[in-house]
């Protein structure tokens, strides 16, 4: 059988840096090819050579046994190679019927006209989206569903997905994945770029594995399992040291009551809920996403505001606290690390050193009244150290770091405020296998040295290896509590979603 | 990462001065002479007093274009009470005063209220402006009292044979650079600029640092004001309504602070000072038309954004290099 889409010894380069080294890649017309690898293994490279959003340094593009050379997106496009990316690339202030045509050659559109064909057209593709709809108004899920729809409204025989499925919740995953089943029986092929390993093992035809811009492996789904995809991603086995060994761990007593939340309440989203944290132990909290667990969380911070009238009560130490701005929370030790450390993390114009320094500063950590240089690189340094940070040194910009090292500097500047509460929000999202597994050796250490531990997670396996405790919350609400080894997978996602 | 052959727009205007001046040494007559060079740096030094308080603004992720009318009205009001017969330090202190109240409410307005600065100093540099003119004296030039002349020392004196603004400005800029450098408010300030958001969860007072910006940037338009006045003697308020603002944020662009924030330092404004004054003086050496000389100042500045953009494209892989 001819390959459908091919690279053949592609390179990328970047100033001199290779992202993509000596890798050949085939595409078969019909199949489902997961491409997998820890952040940074050139995955998003590749895919992106392929669709003409970068041009390769070496190597070639074949097409249907011909040589292509595919400049620009939009003729990858009209070749049929459309790329869905992680960050959709909607126009929000559109409505999804305009989004869908937005690109065609007519120069005029009729809305009434458009309406009438994405009405007719999405429901060819059982896809449940009003085309009237304005795209800011649409879910993670459905905004995904839209940018499928015009990949396939473009003819697309080739679409691309960079990790479709981490915004989406359970059910948008099931949807997701009974269309890419559909595609696949209209002959269309896909590449999916995943760190879920269960959902490639569940929907992919072959396999593919990088690691440093290099190509690991290629085979058939079936003869692989997680322990041997996750060995290829790392070149060592992870497994055990990632899951299925909180079985044996031993469950941390708890200490002191340091946090108390009596009726919590935040507009509609945290709706009157209660819970408690204990020093000394890491209490977990699961919930799906727009459950309210992060604002609850925030809120306790002081990084939103309760509700004016009947917002509740939250105690730290028996003390009643309420807290306007994150900086008395700082101050008194509660310390929240961010989810999203791109937008509200990291400072990306200041090194590693400057990071984790001004965490010291506004913590009040330092000695000096000023700025202290020396002080500056002590502190840095310890915390580098300690975090195992892989950079050249100190002076390296946070921006250039793989996701994992860009988190552990995130934990770095709020660890350096002495915390007595640390919320961790979904530590190791985008993170890679091996700094996943360092991150949570530290949370356990954290705990095990008697802080206060909040861990917010999405990730059921992390939520069970990490928690001593564990908290489920749904519509706003702490609904249930776990202790930490006497229950599994199903009973929590039992309680999250009923 | 640092990679060999990268050069900043800060290094790309350094460059471009620097072959001017080689230029203008070569073909004007009298150009490289010491007194020309003090010449030079004295006439631009209001500029890049004006200059530092933008930058600090502007690495805050703001902008004040309220500060030329700050500096005019503030010191026109104290001119005007020392005509009338007040003491000169009570006037200085009032006018001080009056330029802080303004950067305060800037601030408010900004950090508080969240009104985006471009707007909240627009319509404040308006507002002064009428107010100054219809409460604090009539005229549009106030002229300086004969008994105030010991100000006059800052805009005319000498010391060591180089006239005293050049040290006014190298002061402002030495203050500027240890605010930014050794204080914690000089940290805050680059953290707010560069991620607000971040700078909320760690602790960092992001609303009274941005109050403090603005009230920074008005003080410093107060200094210059008084080198201003001293300088000629008097102030013409008409200077609030002219297009001085934009060469003010010409000199901070130009020198290589990113209007995005977080950025840049004060050596970024000495550079785009310099080349603006070696231009400016260049010309008027040269006797070119003053409107001539605007659109050499268009060029000079969008060629100098080209040529960054050409030697540091910002690709998708500059954006984040964080996922390859």
């Amino acid at each position: 059988m001819t390959p459908l889409l091919e690279l053949r010894n592609g390179t990328k380069e970047y100033r001199g840096i290779p992202a993509v080294k000596d890798v050949t890649f085939t595409l078969y017309p019909g199949e489902v090819h997961a491409l997998l690898g820890e952040n940074g293994a050139g995955k998003s490279t590749l895919t992106k050579m392929l669709a003409g959003v970068v041009e390769p340094t070496a190597g070639e593009v074949w097409m249907d046994g011909k040589k292509v050379e595919l400049k620009t997106p939009s003729e990858a496009l009209k070749s049929g190679i459309a790329m869905v990316y992680q960050e959709t690339s909607l126009v929000p202030s559109l409505t999804v019927a305009q989004n869908l045509y937005l690109t065609d050659d007519k120069h005029f559109h009729r809305l009434r006209g458009i309406y009438i064909a994405g009405q007719q057209f999405l429901q060819s593709l059982n896809f449940h989206v009003d085309p009237t709809a304005l795209v800011s108004s649409l879910g993670a899920g459905q905004k995904q569903m839209v940018e499928i729809a015009r990949a396939v409204h473009h003819n697309a025989r080739v679409i691309i997905f960079d990790e479709p499925t981490s915004t989406l919740t359970p059910e948008e995953k099931y949807q997701f994945f009974s269309l890419i089943d559909r595609l696949r029986k209209n002959n269309v092929s896909i590449i999916f770029i995943s760190h879920a390993l269960e959902e490639a093992l569940q929907i992919s035809d072959r396999i593919t594995v990088m690691r440093d811009g290099e190509h690991v492996i290629t085979d058939d789904t079936s003869n692989f399992d997680r322990d041997k995809i996750i060995s290829a991603m790392v070149g060592r086995s992870l497994s055990d040291e990632l899951h299925g060994t909180h079985k044996e761990r031993k469950v941390r007593r708890a200490g002191e009551k340091v946090l108390s939340v009596q009726n919590l309440s935040m507009q509609n989203i945290v709706r009157n809920t209660s819970f408690s944290v204990f020093s000394g132990q890491i209490t977990g909290i699961f919930g799906l996403i727009g459950s309210g667990r992060t604002e609850a969380a925030k809120v306790v911070a002081g990084v939103m505001k309760r509700n004016l009238f009947h917002g509740g009560q939250v105690r730290l130490n028996g003390k009643p606290v309420r807290y306007r701005v994150p900086r008395p929370a700082v101050r008194d030790g509660i310390i929240y690390v961010t989810e999203d450390r791109k937008t509200e993390g990291f400072f990306e114009t200041m090194s590693i050193s400057e990071n984790i320094y001004l965490g010291a500063l506004a913590g009040g950590q330092t000695s000096a009244r000023g700025v202290n240089m020396r002080e500056m690189k002590t502190i840095a340094e310890k915390w580098i150290k300690a975090l195992s940070v892989r950079a050249i040194n100190g002076d390296a910009s946070v921006i250039e770091l793989s996701g994992g090292n860009q988190q552990k500097v995130v934990i770095a500047k709020a660890l350096v405020q002495k915390p007595k509460l640390v919320i961790f929000d979904e530590p190791t999202r985008g993170v890679d296998v091996g700094a996943i597994v360092e991150i949570h050796h530290l949370i356990d250490r954290l705990a095990d040295e008697g802080i206060a531990v909040m861990v917010i997670s999405s990730y059921l396996p992390e939520i069970l290896q990490l928690s001593d405790r564990i908290l489920v919350c749904r519509q706003g609400r702490i609904v249930e509590e776990f202790a930490g080894q006497k229950t599994d997978e199903e009973t929590i996602m039992y309680a999250a979603v009923h | 990462m640092k990679f060999f052959g990268r050069v900043s727009q800060e290094q790309i205007v350094f460059g471009l001065a620097a072959l001017l001046c080689i230029g203008f040494a070569i073909t004007l007559q009298g150009f490289l002479t010491p007194n020309n060079i003090l010449n030079l740096i004295r006439s631009v030094s209001i500029l890049g007093i004006l200059g530092v308080a933008m930058g600090l603004v502007v690495i805050g992720r703001g902008i004040d274009l309220s500060l030329v009318s700050v500096m005019a009205i503030s010191i026109a009001w104290t001119l005007q009470l020392a005509t009338d017969g007040m003491s000169l330090p009570l006037a200085l202190a009032l006018g001080l005063t009056f330029a802080l109240i303004v950067g305060m409410t800037n601030g408010f307005l900004i950090a508080y209220i969240e009104i985006p600065p471009i707007f909240a100093t627009l319509a404040m540099g308006t507002l002064i402006y009428g107010f100054g003119r219809y409460f604090f004296f009539g005229l549009d030039v106030m002229y300086m009292p004969d008994d105030a002349h010991i100000l006059t020392w800052f805009g005319q004196g000498v010391l060591f044979g180089v006239p005293v603004p050049i040290f006014l400005f190298a002061g402002v800029c030495f203050g500027a650079f240890l605010f930014l450098r050794y204080t914690k408010y000089g940290r805050y300030l680059r953290a707010v600029g560069d991620n607000q958001l971040a700078a909320r969860i760690t602790g960092v007072p992001t609303r009274p640092i941005v109050v403090l910006q603005y009230m920074l940037s008005s003080l410093i338009g107060f200094i210059a004001g008084i080198v201003t006045a001293a300088s000629v003697s008097s102030m013409n308020t008409r200077v609030a309504n002219s297009t001085f603002i934009y060469d003010v944020i010409l000199v901070v662009v130009l020198g290589g602070i990113g209007l995005s924030g977080g950025r840049g330092g004060i050596r970024n404004v000495i550079v785009g000072t310099l080349l603006i004054g070696v231009l400016l003086n260049g010309m008027t050496i040269m006797d070119i038309q003053y409107t001539v000389q605007n659109v050499i100042k268009g060029v000079i500045l969008l060629t100098a954004i080209v040529i960054d953009t050409i030697l540091n494209p910002r690709d998708e892989q500059t954006a984040q290099q964080g996922d390859i």
